[in-house]
């Protein structure tokens, strides 16, 4: 079987600086794989690179092909999505603006999966933080995608959502085999959900299962003493981190 | 009215209007949607100097100044590419360069300028058959494309990112935006002037804004709009001999103030009074 993600030598620069240097990883099979490391260490410039959002050096390969070729099979929840908030766009109108395909679902039922039906026709403008991030969950659903990027989607959930988000994922990647790789600060919420873990810090400190790779001393060699965290065996425990 | 309707000239100015109004609307949504009112209004006054050279050159001022600006968007969408600098302060140069660029060429002309006045201020009712055959020929297949890419077009004006992801590539579709734009505003010139035109282009969408709660509704109301503007205009224009790009663009404001003056009524009566009657004494 084709492994999902092969990574290898991966580096970009910035004028900025090196934003990251040289990693290069490998995901053999689907899962919930977390990407971790403190503000500024690559997390999201390693998506947007796998995405081809970003110009880089090295070699990257999805299902053993360019990402090029795959990217209808990949979908994508940014961090941050700023528009004019005052045009008026209604939920259904913006998860419609995709170009049509055999493949493409049903817009109310994606809107079921993220648990916005009743906000069909609700400006986006008008949506919560929360609300949001799960339209666009929604809007990236909608081609089926094998693998779904999330970078830290879950900024501006309250703590009840966060959960209910979390959920979402797990259902999706357990149910319908959709691997999710998504950048978290909520270690608490990695820990419960994510099978594996990338440690990132521009370069890649550390990787492999949750369990084994979530040490006391991986996350002090990425976060400092900033962190705190518990890694109690029950599902939920632990803590975040505090930047 | 029927007679009015029979003169060529008037003929040939209501086709026009007609054509510019729903390019304008089309492109407009875009621009709003994008804020991107700055670069129209720049690329409006930067188009002079194509008129300008036309004129110097004896060739066709309106053909001269399409050529131009499809040639300033694509140096625009470069220079935004390879620089730094904000897009705001590249059109700034722009602007103020082919502004300044078109008053040292007309310069070279001695005389009166009458069709260099009817590029500064506009006049629909000069319009030419050939004029109007130009107008055509540009105006239809940029109608017909941004109705067959208007998804596109729109995710593009909404988040680059989402439009890669989709699948097409936005900075092909963001070139095509800025040089249809520049087309678009160099035809509106010959009607509305290099000062009024990106007004035709503005106008409608905000007045749709206030008053529409869906995007396709938005759509609808800014082709509407757009027309009832540049028609209408023209017809007022005619009747009482007004210079009518000015009519025009009067008409849309007064459309719009009204779709204000409507949206802040709507808006009183659905609010509910924050602090009711406080006890006295």
């Amino acid at each position: 079987m084709d492994p999902v993600l092969e990574v290898k030598n991966l580096t970009v620069r910035f004028t900025s600086g090196i934003a990251l240097n040289r990693v290069s990883f490998t995901i053999e099979k689907q899962g919930i794989i977390a990407v971790i490391g403190p503000n500024g260490s690559g997390k999201t410039t390693l998506l947007k690179a796998i995405l081809g959002l970003v110009p880089y050096q090295g070699e990257i390969r999805v299902f053993s092909l360019p990402v090029r070729q795959v990217l209808s099979q990949l979908g994508y929840v940014p961090q941050r999505f700023s528009f004019d908030a005052s045009f008026p766009l209604t939920v259904e109108e913006f998860i419609s603006l995709t170009c049509r395909s055999p493949e493409r679902l049903p817009v109310g039922r994606v809107l079921e999966t993220v648990g916005m039906t009743a906000f069909k026709g609700k400006l986006i403008g008008e949506l919560s933080g929360g609300q949001l991030q799960r339209v666009l969950l929604a809007h990236a659903l909608l081609h089926r995608p094998r693998i779904l990027f999330l970078d830290e989607a879950t900024s501006g959930i309250d703590i009840e959502g966060l959960s209910d988000f979390y959920s979402t994922i797990y259902r999706l990647n357990r149910e319908h085999g959709v691997t999710i790789l998504m950048v978290s600060h909520e270690l608490s919420m990695v820990y419960k959900y994510a099978d594996r873990i990338l440690c990132l810090n521009r370069d890649l400190v550390s990787h492999g299962e949750t369990r084994e790779t979530l040490s006391r001393e991986v996350l002090k060699k990425l976060y400092g003493e900033a962190v705190d965290f518990q890694a109690h065996s029950h599902a939920g425990s632990g803590a975040d981190v505090h930047d | 009215m029927i007679e009015m309707l029979q003169l060529p000239f008037m003929q040939r100015a209501l086709l026009t209007g007609l054509l510019l109004g729903l390019l304008l609307a089309a492109l407009g949504i875009f621009v709003s949607l994008k804020r991107m009112s700055f670069y129209s209004d720049g690329m409006a006054h930067a188009a002079l100097a194509g008129a300008a050279i036309g004129l110097l050159t004896r060739s066709d001022p309106l053909l001269a100044a399409l050529v131009f600006g499809a040639l300033l968007a694509v140096l625009i969408f470069f220079l935004e590419r390879k620089s730094n600098l904000p897009i705001d302060s590249i059109i700034g140069i722009m602007f103020t360069s082919g502004m300044a660029l078109g008053i040292v060429l007309i310069s070279f002309r001695q005389g009166y300028q009458p069709e260099l006045l009817s590029f500064l201020f506009g006049n629909i009712l000069a319009i030419r058959g050939r004029d109007l055959a130009l107008i055509a020929v540009v105006a239809l297949p940029l109608l017909g494309f941004i109705y067959l890419q208007r998804r596109k077009l729109t995710l593009l004006a909404l988040d680059r990112e989402m439009a890669h992801m989709a699948g097409f590539n936005p900075d092909a579709y963001q070139l095509l935006l800025y040089v249809f734009l520049a087309l678009a505003l160099v035809l509106g010139l010959r009607v509305l002037g290099v000062v009024l035109v990106s007004a035709v282009l503005i106008i409608p969408v905000s007045t749709a804004r206030l008053l529409c709660r869906s995007f396709k509704a938005l759509a609808r109301w800014t082709f509407l709009l757009s027309e009832v503007t540049v028609i209408g205009g023209l017809l007022l224009a005619y009747r009482f001999d007004l210079p009518a790009s000015g009519v025009i663009v009067l008409l849309g404001t007064a459309l719009f103030a009204l779709a204000f003056a409507w949206n802040a009524l709507r808006r009183r009566r659905q609010r509910s009074p924050a602090f009711p009657d406080e006890p006295k004494g």
